[in-house]
């Protein structure tokens, strides 16, 4: 692969390398938390967190982890950052918190992130990384916001909270059930790809 | 140096400062969690028993609490009770608030809950399934009146309304307060309270 400008390494998340809709990574807690613009945003706001800062420390010591131990300390620098945001969330932002309930110490697991740590952060120097993550967790978090957009919207009828339609409209409730989530995903997915190929 | 002697020191390092930055964070958040489920608590209170000014808790296990409630020339308003059970998906936290002889149930409110969002959810919504809730007698068994009315005027003094599409949800709730009635009434006979 040649090597990309910095501004390339920010947009492939945003776009081409879209963690949801063209790596397909992440997808619990995207189907799961989605019901909400807001839920949809401070797990997108969250994940990115921990992106950046495990990126920022994993591609500052990659030399000094013997190959054989990378997977287990990585993990380790990512758990202690979802910790980090859990608590946060939690001290300043209880309802938030409480909203997201498992799904913020789950970040652990979110492929996304161990993915980017053994993908890219290992393996490219500290700026790099730290616009990768950004461009990664934007990308996560804007796909976040669509998906939930068009969930609260049809399933609520509120954006934000705010009701948006009148009385006459009789919110589809199954749009913030998981059904929804899976019925949403998929038709962006198919849109994201159908985009993508008129582009080529 | 030895792979294997590297393996561990990069490990047990890294594990190390991790613990350490943890435990920083632990104790700088502490105190706000701790603040946030006590605000959390006291706005409950005031919520179920109107007028509450000044609040204890005097008894506690395990899902259920009692807080004495008091105006503000100290007379005993009542008890805010906490109590918790079953739901549909997960466990319910409610408080509500009883006179002090336990024959009337002020309010209740819902701090806690996992049920299905527009259906389930709506145990904690006013118009649905609160407001129904507002001065029942609680002398004899809370009941759920099926099918659900519109106003609380079509209910009995001892019953409250269900959801519509809810059941499980409505008598949960239902169950968790009958429970903690019984317990309270317990605890008052043997002058706990």
């Amino acid at each position: 692969m040649a090597e990309k400008t910095i501004s390339n390494e920010f947009t492939k998340g945003l776009w081409s390398e879209n963690p949801i809709f063209r790596q397909l990574l992440g997808l619990c807690p995207t189907l799961a938390v989605t019901n909400a613009v807001v839920n949809g945003l401070a797990m997108g706001a969250a994940t990115t967190f921990v992106l950046l800062f495990s990126s920022i420390v994993i591609s500052s010591i990659k030399k000094l982890i013997p190959n054989q131990v990378r997977i287990a300390s990585f993990i380790v620098v990512i758990a202690t950052f979802v910790t980090v945001a859990d608590r946060f969330l939690a001290a300043f932002f209880p309802d938030i918190s409480k909203a997201l309930g498992p799904y913020v110490p789950l970040i652990v697991v979110n492929c996304i992130i161990l993915g980017r740590q053994e993908a890219f952060s290992s393996k490219n120097p500290v700026f790099r990384s730290i616009i990768d993550a950004l461009g990664m967790g934007i990308g996560f978090t804007i796909s976040l916001l669509i998906l939930s957009s068009i969930r609260e919207i049809l399933g609520n009828g509120t954006f934000f909270g705010i009701p948006l339609t009148g009385a006459w409209f009789k919110p589809w409730l199954i749009m913030i059930l998981p059904p929804g989530a899976f019925f949403t995903l998929g038709l962006l997915m198919g849109i994201f790809k159908y985009l993508d190929k008129k582009r080529k | 140096m030895n792979i294997y002697t590297r393996m561990i020191i990069v490990l047990t390092s890294i594990g190390l400062i991790s613990g350490a930055f943890l435990a920083g964070v632990g104790t700088l958040t502490k105190n706000r969690i701790a603040l946030n489920k006590q605000r959390e608590i006291n706005e409950a209170i005031m919520t179920v028993v109107s007028g509450a000014q000044i609040s204890s808790k005097i008894y506690e296990e395990r899902d259920l609490a009692v807080y004495k409630v008091n105006n503000e020339e100290n007379e005993l308003l009542g008890y805010a009770v906490y109590a918790g059970g079953v739901g549909f998906q997960d466990k319910i936290y409610l408080m509500f608030g009883v006179n002090p002889e336990i024959t009337r149930i002020y309010s209740l409110t819902v701090l806690e809950q996992k049920e299905t969002p527009g259906l389930g959810a709506k145990i904690t919504s006013e118009k649905d399934f609160l407001q129904f809730w507002k001065n029942r007698d609680c002398t004899k068994e809370i009941t759920l009146h099926k099918p659900a009315v519109n106003s609380p005027e079509q209910l009995s003094p001892s019953e409250v309304n269900i959801i519509t599409g809810a059941t499980i949800s409505s008598e949960a709730v239902v169950n968790i307060v009958n429970l903690a009635l019984e317990k309270i009434r317990a605890l008052k006979n043997e002058g706990k309270l």
